[in-house]
């Protein structure tokens, strides 16, 4: 009963903090609106991108235009996801501890992770997700997926485990800043490898592909869950390697950032 | 002339040390950015192989793997800040200390600016410069370095950088209206990266949306100096791009004023 109750607490709070931030962001009502249109479009750009090469091509490296579409659209699902819930942690990142602000948490009857976390309800996310949907929507009906509960039950897995890889690894980076007083720029270089998931491992290299498969795992959150629904390749790999990936993360980043809480000092002013 | 260095000097200098106090943070920040010109080599390397022929739409492998950079690097060193830094200047009022103050203020900001470019072209022009030269060694087999066309590129470049800085102080100044450029300069920067041909070379593009593309000022900022780079110019279209360049710089400078002098005039700080 009490974990139930402590459940209960921390989706409330949760509520709470979302409504808080939703007024702050309604004092801009037309720059939020322009800043999603920009969103929006980038994705659209990225599209027309593909289409002037698949003008060209029949395929890529085996994949079909659907197929790519498809793969690009679930890079963009746990990016959103995480971007949604976790975008406070640039902020630990780039100026919270450098200013001594991180304080404020310490005070808080709730974990300082949850504190932080919570504080921000990144509503830009909605473009990526709005567009992920779109091209995911658009792209099953012409490519040969079976729609069955097991597909759909191991897609809302593989999302949920390819958001923790995102989280896990701005967790990690962002705890940096602990000691260093300031990381944003680190975790910049680090989240920015994200983008390589958006096409198929098999166009790098080896070098490449190893780095985005073993070391900053972000092959994990969508080509490899992606080519399991794709071409039914091994889901041992494709999907559980996406899951043990995202909790190896997800422990070393709430292992350092306790670390990291216990070694924060305030700042000096 | 003399005096007016003398004047903005000192904001050159200022900018010099900002740039040289938050160099490792920008050199972590090129290194992100760079990991996407790899991601695009890399899709075109699977385009070449996949599609079998040896140009796409009149672009070798060589061709293409120089445009990714070179547009990245030029993109790079004609950064401003203009629009952001205006944007907030408005947003907090510090814009009215900048009037009563008996200097120009975008002339400031320009000398300032011109401090921290000389930092970022020291650690990435070079570096990416001499890459992108060596890899068209090793693939090519033959120096394919050609001085003319470099100081064409060189020339244009200057160019750039000078049309993007009058572009995003004019942009700024719509924080006059808007009180914040969050969202608006989320949607310039997606929008001038499209036109410029910074994501796909503006020879890609439909005939006829080409033609007008070419003619806008955004062409000048990426698409015309890599042109010049890859030697795809001929001496007339170099002579007539310089022209389109100094014609929207001219347009940018003049417009830069009417707007200024018709904002000071309707000013409102909203405090903070």
């Amino acid at each position: 009963m009490r974990i139930i109750k402590k459940i209960h607490r921390t989706f409330k709070l949760h509520r709470i903090f979302i409504k808080q931030d939703l007024k702050r962001l309604m004092e801009y009502k037309v720059d939020f609106l322009t800043g999603a249109v920009g969103m929006l479009l980038a994705q659209a750009i990225n599209l027309f991108f593909l289409s002037v090469i698949f003008s060209q091509i029949p395929s890529l490296n085996g994949y079909t235009f659907e197929q790519i579409i498809f793969i690009y659209g679930f890079a963009l699902l746990p990016k959103a996801i995480d971007h949604l819930f976790f975008d406070n942690l640039w902020s630990i990142g780039y100026f919270i501890i450098r200013k001594g602000d991180f304080d404020k948490y310490l005070t808080r009857p709730v974990s300082t992770l949850f504190a932080v976390t919570v504080e921000k309800f990144q509503v830009d996310a909605f473009g990526e997700l709005i567009v992920g949907i779109t091209f995911l929507c658009v792209s099953i009906p012409q490519i040969d997926i079976s729609i069955n509960f097991i597909n759909i039950l191991l897609f809302i897995i593989a999302v949920l485990f390819s958001t923790f890889i995102y989280t896990g690894i701005k967790l990690i980076t962002s705890s940096i800043a602990f000691w260093t007083k300031r990381s944003g720029h680190v975790m910049y270089m680090f989240y920015m490898v994200n983008e390589f998931a958006k096409y198929p491992t098999t166009i790098y290299n080896k070098v490449v592909a190893s780095i985005i498969t073993y070391i900053i795992p972000f092959a994990f959150t969508a080509f490899f869950p992606a080519s399991y629904f794709l071409v039914g390749g091994n889901p041992l790999f494709n999907i559980g390697g996406t899951i043990v990936m995202a909790a190896a993360l997800m422990a070393l980043g709430i292992f350092v950032w306790n670390k990291g809480v216990s070694a924060y000092e305030s700042a000096g002013s | 002339m003399g005096k007016i260095l003398r004047i903005y000097k000192p904001f050159t200098h200022a900018g010099f040390l900002l740039a040289a106090q938050y160099r490792i943070n920008f050199v972590f920040f090129v290194l992100g950015d760079i990991l996407r010109c790899f991601i695009t080599f890399f899709l075109w390397h699977a385009v070449f192989t996949s599609g079998g022929a040896t140009t796409f739409m009149g672009f070798s492998e060589t061709d293409m793997t120089v445009y990714i950079f070179i547009s990245f690097l030029t993109g790079a060193v004609a950064y401003s800040d203009g629009s952001y830094i205006v944007g907030e200047e408005i947003r907090d009022g510090n814009i009215a200390m900048r009037m009563i103050k008996p200097i120009r203020f975008e002339t400031a900001l320009m000398f300032q600016e011109l401090g921290e470019r000389t930092i970022s072209a020291v650690m990435i022009f070079i570096p990416l410069a001499a890459g992108v030269e060596i890899y068209k060694f090793v693939v090519t087999g033959t120096l394919g370095f050609n001085i003319w066309f470099f100081l064409l590129y060189l020339v244009s470049l200057v160019l750039s950088y000078l049309i993007n800085f009058y572009f995003n102080i004019c942009y700024g100044y719509s924080a006059f209206v808007l009180k914040n450029l969050w969202g608006s300069n989320l949607l310039k920067e997606c929008i001038v990266s499209f036109l410029s041909g910074a994501i796909v070379p503006l020879a890609f593009m439909p005939a006829g949306l080409g033609f007008v593309l070419n003619l806008l000022p955004f062409a000048s900022l990426t698409y015309i100096p890599v042109m010049i780079y890859l030697g795809m110019y001929d001496v007339p279209t170099i002579l007539m791009s310089f022209g389109l360049q100094i014609f929207w710089l001219v347009f940018f400078i003049f417009l830069q004023r009417i707007i200024w002098s018709a904002c000071v005039r309707r000013m409102s700080v909203q405090g903070g």
